[in-house]
């Protein structure tokens, strides 16, 4: 099982996550991001990717195998 | 028409605007750094390497840059340091959240419409003045619960505030600083009868909203007032400039989004790493330190080119191409670390709405024939007129 995890102190609100992947992260009031799903299954896996990817801050994580 | 001539084309300015992934290529090629060409003689930062640990070390490279124009408002929180920094983002960044701002939406796409209906059955416009300058401005107004009838006025003070006319540094000073201070009146009136009589705008809110009983001063509330003015204006007319441009002059871009509007935001988000029209932030270095193995002393004033990072195949393989409609990759249009943007997704549900009304109307359209297209050649590159045609059916 893969976890997907936001480092709270790199995030400074650039929002992609939560837009390019909306079902596996939510914004909060500051616009920061959420994680919503936590444990990823193969079937999200490539979105979580692409929000990993677009990170500015490199502050969603991707962990486990 | 600012009365001033434009920049020389063979100018470093000029190439850097209208060629930047070439000029940046470039200089890339020499070093990370470039202590040549920098505007006002700034260090060029290069490099994400480079680029990423400066935004992100805001001891080592603060944003309380000296220079500020004479008769300028101190910008806050934007040349503001943490912890300082920190609390005023804490009261800012639910105003400018995105679940905030998508309230302003059906705003966002009247405006736009009204302004297209002003010139659309001319068939041409000068999209710069009639369109990227007012609009930015009438949602300003907007947001402020000014009367949209103040436009024109208001147009003519932020002019005077951002490019002041005058002989000599002097008299652009002077002006500047009259402008200043009737814009602080203006919203010093507006804070008032805010105080007295809340309104659903975003004035009220900002003179309201408390964080564990900490909220903003009158004086902190004005800086700030001042600080969208002069940072969430010509930023958004800037891009769409630049944006609007590369789509004219490159056809099967064009076409792929009239076809599909709905595209816009990917379309948005790919030219703003592709044009990153603001091209770079200052920071001062605090103490002596290095930036790609060269020494420089305290006080040294970098300009971190985001222009540069955002199309460095050194950043990620491929960013020496576009691919218009991936719109996921990782780029710093709007700066990173703590200063990241504060207005960026207002200026997102901005470049959208326009792009995608834009195309929904005129699909088709080109630069005007036998006009000629000028660069600003500065750090906020742009195209101060820029004549569109369509056929109007």
């Amino acid at each position: 099982m893969t976890r997907l995890r936001i480092d709270a102190n790199r995030c400074v609100g650039h929002g992609r996550c939560y837009e390019l992947a909306p079902g596996l992260f939510a914004d909060d009031e500051y616009g920061h991001g959420v994680v919503e799903r936590e444990n990823i299954d193969d079937a999200d896996l490539s979105a979580a990717r692409l929000a990993v990817d677009s990170c500015p801050e490199q502050a969603v994580l991707l962990e486990g195998s | 028409m600012d009365g001033q001539a434009g920049p020389d084309p063979q100018s470093i300015e000029y190439r850097r605007c209208a060629e930047p992934r070439e000029y940046f290529a470039r200089l890339r090629a020499l070093g990370p750094v470039d202590t040549a060409e920098g505007f006002e003689g700034r260090v060029q930062v290069l490099t994400l390497a480079e680029g990423d640990r400066m935004l992100h070390d805001y001891e080592l490279f603060s944003s309380e840059v000296a220079g500020a124009q004479p008769g300028r408002p101190r910008m806050i929180p934007l040349q503001v340091d943490p912890p300082e920094h920190s609390r005023y983002r804490r009261l800012l960044d639910p105003v400018f959240a995105p679940r905030s701002v998508a309230l302003l939406e059906p705003d966002v796409t009247s405006l736009t419409n009204d302004l297209i209906d002003r010139f659309y059955v001319k068939g041409e416009c000068d999209f710069s003045e009639e369109l990227s300058v007012p609009l930015p401005s009438a949602i300003f107004l907007r947001l402020f619960g000014l009367p949209i009838d103040g436009l024109d006025d208001f147009l003519a003070l932020k002019n005077n505030i951002m490019r002041a006319p005058g002989q000599n540094e002097q008299e652009r000073a002077a002006v500047r600083g009259r402008a200043a201070r009737q814009v602080r009146d203006l919203f010093s009136t507006v804070i008032d009868e805010r105080s007295r009589q809340p309104q659903d705008d975003l004035i009220t809110r900002l003179i309201n909203f408390e964080v564990d009983g900490d909220k903003l001063t009158k004086e902190e509330a004005l800086d700030i007032c001042a600080l969208l003015l002069l940072a969430g204006l010509d930023t958004v007319s800037i891009s769409l400039q630049c944006m609007l441009y590369h789509l004219a002059t490159h056809p099967a871009d064009r076409q792929t989004l009239a076809r599909d509007p709905a595209l816009a935001p990917k379309v948005v988000e790919e030219l703003l790493r592709w044009e990153t029209p603001v091209q770079g932030v200052t920071r001062v270095s605090t103490r002596e330190t290095e930036v790609g193995g060269c020494p420089f002393p305290a006080g040294t004033q970098f300009q971190v080119l985001l222009a540069s990072i955002n199309t460095d195949p050194g950043t990620v393989p491929g960013y020496d191409g576009l691919a218009l409609t991936r719109g996921d990759k990782r780029h710093f249009a709007f700066g990173g670390g703590v200063h990241r943007c504060l207005g960026s997704h207002l200026a997102r549900l901005e470049l959208r709405t326009v792009l995608r009304e834009w195309h929904r109307r005129i699909p088709e359209y080109a630069v005007k024939p036998g006009a000629e297209i000028s660069w600003n050649g500065a750090m906020l590159r742009g195209i101060d007129h820029l004549p569109l045609v369509w056929e109007v059916r």
